[in-house]
C-alpha cells in the first residue's frame, strides 16, 4: 500500500513537472478546437466576399425580385446584380465570355422556359462555395414564388406576409419541465465531449504504455521489483498517470469555464450542455475514470509485452481500435441517442465511456441504463485488469524478441 | 551457525528451458559469498528468486532463517546485473525514492543519500539528472541505491563491471567495511581475481546446477598443490603437447598448468629453461580462474543427453 502510494507520487510529480505536461495541456484543447470548431467557422466565414452576378431572364419582374432578394442578403456574401433580358440570342455567349474574362463572377439563366421546367442554371468560374449556392437557391425560389404570386394578382404586401419565415424553436420536455433546447450547439458540444474523452483515453493510456516501456528499456524495472511487487507497481503507475489526466481535465474545465479566449470557444458549447444536463458533471468523471482504468490496463500490458517503441507502434492499433469505433458511430448516437442501436452499442464496455457520455449529454437516459453500463464496465475492467496484470508481471522481465500471441496466452498461466 | 540465506533444492523452469536445476546453497551470516558461473548458467535466475522477483517451481527459499516473505526485502540490498535508473530523475530524488520504497523515512533517506554521494565522490552531481552522468557514475548511483537502506544482506550482480580500477577500489573498501559491520554479501562475477581476494565461500553453477561449492580455501585445497605457475619470456606453447602436463592455460608470458599424474615439476622447469627465460616458477594450488575454466569445460565436453 505504502509502496503503491510512493509509485503514484513519483509518477505524478515527475509528470506534472515535465515540460510536456504544460505543452499537452495547451495543445490538446487547441487541437480539438482546430478539428471541431475551426472548420465550420472557416467555412461559414469565407463568405464575406463581393460577388458580381448577372441574371438573364425573359421576365424583368421575376429578375428584379430575385435580384432584390440577393441584394438583401445580410449575412454572408455581398451581391451586385445586373438584370438582363434574354431576348438577345448572343446574350448567353456574351455572359460566358464575361465570366471568363472576370468581368462578372457568374450568371443565372432563368428564362420562363427554364422556370417552368423547374430547373434554372447558375454558371460561374467556381461553384463550390456551398454557402453561396445556398443563398442563390433560396433567393431564386423566393423570387420566383413572389413573381408567380404577383402574376396571380397578389399584392406585394400580401406576398410579403405569405412568405414570412417561421422559425422553429426547440423545446425539450423533461420531468414535467420545459427547457429551451440548445439545438445545434448541443450537437457540437456532444461532439466536443466525445473528442475530449477520446483524446484523454488515448493520450493517458499511451502515457501508461510508454512509462512501462521506459522502465523496461532502461532496466530500472529490476530495481523496482526488488522492492515493489508487479501488481503494486502497475497499480501505482496507472493511478499516477490517471491523476495527471484528472489534473489536466480540471485545468481545462477551470480555464474553459472562466476563460473567454478563442481557444476555449468550444467551452461555450460545453457550458450550454452542462447547464442543460447536470448529470454530465457527475458521470463524465465516472466514465473517464472507468474507461481509463480499462484502457490503461491494456496499454500497460502492451508496454510490458514489447521491447521498443517500434514494436509498441505495430501493436497499439489493436488497443486503439475499440476507441476509434465510438468516434466513427458518434454522429448516429448524437442524432438518435435513445434508439435501440444506441442503447446496445452504449452497453458495450469498450464503447460505453464515450457513447454513454454522449447519450447523457444529449438526453439523459433512464438511470437503470446508466447503472447497467457502469456495472458492465466495472466487471469488464476487473477481468481485463486481472488478465493484463498477469501479462504485465511476466512481460516486464522478458527481453528479446517480440512475443507472439500464443506466447502471451502462455504467460497467463505462469503468474 | 546462522545462515542469512538458504536455497533448498530450488528449481526454475521457463517454458522448456531449465534455468535452475535442484540448486542448494547456504550463505553464512557475515560471510562474503561468490556466485560464479559462465554466461547463461542461471546466476541471474537464482538471484531473482532470492529477491522474490520470480518464484521457484519447486524448492524453498529461506531468508534470515524464515521462509521468504516480501517484507524481508527491506533488509536486502540488490544491485541487478542489468543496471537501470530513471533517466529523467534527479540523483537525490531517485535515491530518496528508492530508499523510501525500502521503508526508510523521507528525511532520513535524504540525509543518507547526501552522505553516500559524498562518500562515492558524487557530491557535485546530486542535482543532475541521471542521463547527464557517465556510465561509471550511474554505476555508483546504482550501488548507493542498493545500500542506502542499510541492508543486512547485499546481493550484488557483477558489482565491479564497468568500474575503473580507482572506483573499483572505493567499492571494494565499502564492501569490506560492510563485512566488518557484520553484513552478509553475495556477489556474482566473472572476475576471479576479485573472488579470490574477497570471498569466503563460493558456488560455481553451470547449466543451472551447482558444480563446485564450499569454502574457498577448502575448494582450492581439493585440487591440491599440483599446479605450476610460470612467468616467462619466450616460447611456452610446447607445454600444450607435453606428456607432463594434464591441462594448460597460456596467457603469452604467464602460464598455468596442471601436472599429469606422477610428473616431476623439475622436468618441466628444465624443458622450460631450454626454450625460454623463466622469471618465476611456482608449485601452487590452482587459481580460481583455472578451476573455473577447467570445471566448466569438463562439464561441457560431457555429451548432453536429452
Amino acid at each position: 500500500m505504502r509502496n503503491t502510494w510512493l509509485v503514484i507520487r513519483r509518477e505524478y510529480i515527475e509528470r506534472v513537472r515535465a515540460k510536456s505536461f504544460l505543452i499537452s495541456t495547451l495543445l490538446i484543447p487547441a487541437f480539438i478546437y482546430a478539428v471541431t470548431v475551426l472548420p465550420t467557422q472557416l467555412a461559414t466565414r469565407k463568405a464575406s466576399s463581393k460577388l458580381h452576378l448577372a441574371i438573364a431572364t425573359s421576365n424583368a419582374r421575376t429578375g428584379e425580385a430575385i435580384a432584390n432578394q440577393l441584394r438583401s442578403v445580410t449575412s454572408g456574401n455581398k451581391y451586385q446584380v445586373d438584370v438582363k433580358t434574354a431576348d438577345d440570342p448572343q446574350l448567353r455567349a456574351n455572359l460566358r465570355s464575361q465570366v471568363e474574362s472576370g468581368a462578372i463572377d457568374g450568371y443565372l439563366w432563368l428564362t420562363d422556359d427554364a422556370i417552368s421546367q423547374g430547373k434554372v442554371e447558375y454558371a460561374a468560374s467556381s461553384t463550390s462555395d456551398f454557402v453561396q449556392i445556398g443563398e442563390l437557391h433560396s433567393a431564386v425560389n423566393t423570387g420566383v414564388t413572389r413573381a408567380r404570386l404577383a402574376e396571380r394578382g397578389v399584392s406585394p404586401d400580401d406576398a410579403e406576409k405569405m412568405l414570412k419565415r417561421v422559425d422553429v424553436d426547440t423545446v425539450e420536455i423533461k420531468g414535467g419541465q420545459e427547457k429551451k433546447g440548445p439545438g445545434e450547439g448541443k450537437f457540437f458540444a456532444g461532439f466536443a465531449v466525445a473528442m475530449m474523452l477520446y483524446f484523454m483515453l488515448i493520450f493517458h493510456g499511451m502515457a501508461v504504455m510508454r512509462s512501462v516501456l521506459e522502465e523496461k528499456t532502461s532496466r530500472v524495472m529490476e530495481v523496482m521489483l526488488s522492492s515493489v511487487n508487479a501488481k503494486d507497481l502497475m497499480a501505482g503507475k496507472i493511478i499516477g498517470v490517471g491523476a495527471v489526466g484528472l489534473t489536466q481535465t480540471a485545468i481545462w474545465v477551470i480555464l474553459g469555464l472562466a476563460g473567454s479566449s478563442p481557444m476555449f470557444a468550444a467551452s461555450k458549447n460545453l457550458r450550454e450542455i452542462i447547464a442543460s444536463s447536470s448529470g454530465l458533471l457527475i458521470w463524465l468523471p465516472v466514465y473517464f475514470v472507468l474507461g481509463f482504468l480499462l484502457y490503461s490496463g491494456l496499454y500497460a500490458a502492451l508496454g510490458a509485452a514489447v521491447n521498443s517503441d517500434q514494436e509498441a507502434q505495430q501493436l497499439q492499433f489493436f488497443v486503439t481500435m475499440p476507441l476509434i469505433i465510438p468516434i466513427v458511430i458518434m454522429t448516429m448516437i448524437i442524432r438518435q441517442p435513445d434508439s435501440t442501436a444506441s442503447f446496445w452499442l452504449s452497453m458495450v464496455p469498450f464503447f460505453s465511456p464515450i457513447l454513454m457520455t454522449i447519450r447523457i449529454a444529449m438526453h439523459t437516459p433512464p438511470v437503470w441504463q446508466i447503472a447497467l453500463s457502469v456495472a458492465i464496465l466495472l466487471v469488464t475492467m476487473y477481468l481485463i485488469l486481472s488478465i493484463t496484470s498477469r501479462i504485465y508481471r511476466v512481460g516486464i522481465l522478458m527481453y528479446g524478441k517480440r512475443p507472439t500471441l500464443p506466447e502471451i496466452v502462455r504467460w497467463l498461466k505462469y503468474a | 551457525m546462522i545462515n542469512t540465506l538458504e536455497l533448498r533444492s530450488v528449481t526454475k523452469r521457463y517454458d522448456k528451458f531449465l534455468a535452475v536445476d535442484n540448486l542448494s546453497i547456504n550463505i553464512e551470516k557475515g560471510s562474503v559469498f561468490g556466485l560464479l558461473g559462465p554466461n547463461g548458467a542461471g546466476k541471474t535466475s537464482t538471484i531473482r528468486m532470492m529477491m522474490g522477483i520470480t518464484m521457484p517451481d519447486s524448492g524453498e527459499v529461506i531468508v534470515f532463517n524464515e521462509p521468504f516473505r516480501r517484507d524481508h526485502l527491506n533488509r536486502i540490498g540488490y544491485l541487478p546485473e542489468e543496471r537501470g535508473l530513471y533517466k529523467k530523475m534527479k540523483i537525490t530524488d531517485q535515491l530518496v525514492f528508492l530508499a523510501e520504497l525500502k521503508g526508510v523515512p523521507r528525511a532520513e533517506a535524504a540525509r543518507r543519500a547526501r552522505a553516500w554521494c559524498d562518500r562515492l565522490e558524487l557530491g557535485d552531481w546530486v542535482e543532475k539528472k541521471v542521463e547527464e552522468l557517465s556510465k561509471g557514475m550511474q554505476q555508483k548511483i546504482q550501488f548507493a541505491a542498493a545500500i542506502l537502506h542499510d541492508p543486512e544482506f547485499l546481493i550484488l550482480d557483477e558489482p565491479f563491471a564497468g568500474l575503473d580500477p580507482a572506483n573499483a577500489d572505493v567499492l571494494k573498501d565499502v564492501l569490506l567495511e560492510q563485512q566488518k559491520a557484520g553484513k552478509t554479501i553475495l556477489f556474482s562475477t566473472h572476475r576471479m581475481d576479485q573472488v579470490e581476494k574477497l570471498c569466503d565461500s563460493i558456488c560455481l553453477v553451470d547449466h543451472g546446477r551447482s558444480v563446485l561449492q564450499g569454502e574457498l580455501r577448502e575448494v582450492k585445497s581439493r585440487f591440491g598443490r599440483n599446479h605450476i605457475q610460470i612467468e616467462y619470456e619466450g616460447d611456452g606453447e610446447f607445454l600444450k603437447t607435453s606428456p607432463l602436463v594434464k591441462t594448460f592455460h597460456n596467457f603469452g608470458n604467464y602460464t598455468e598448468a596442471e601436472l599429469a599424474q606422477g610428473a616431476d615439476p623439475q622436468e618441466i622447469l628444465k624443458a622450460m629453461t631450454a626454450r625460454a627465460r623463466v622469471n618465476r616458477f611456482e608449485l601452487a594450488e590452482p587459481t580460481l580462474e583455472k578451476i573455473f575454466i577447467d570445471t566448466v569445460n569438463q562439464k561441457n565436453s560431457r555429451p548432453q543427453n536429452a
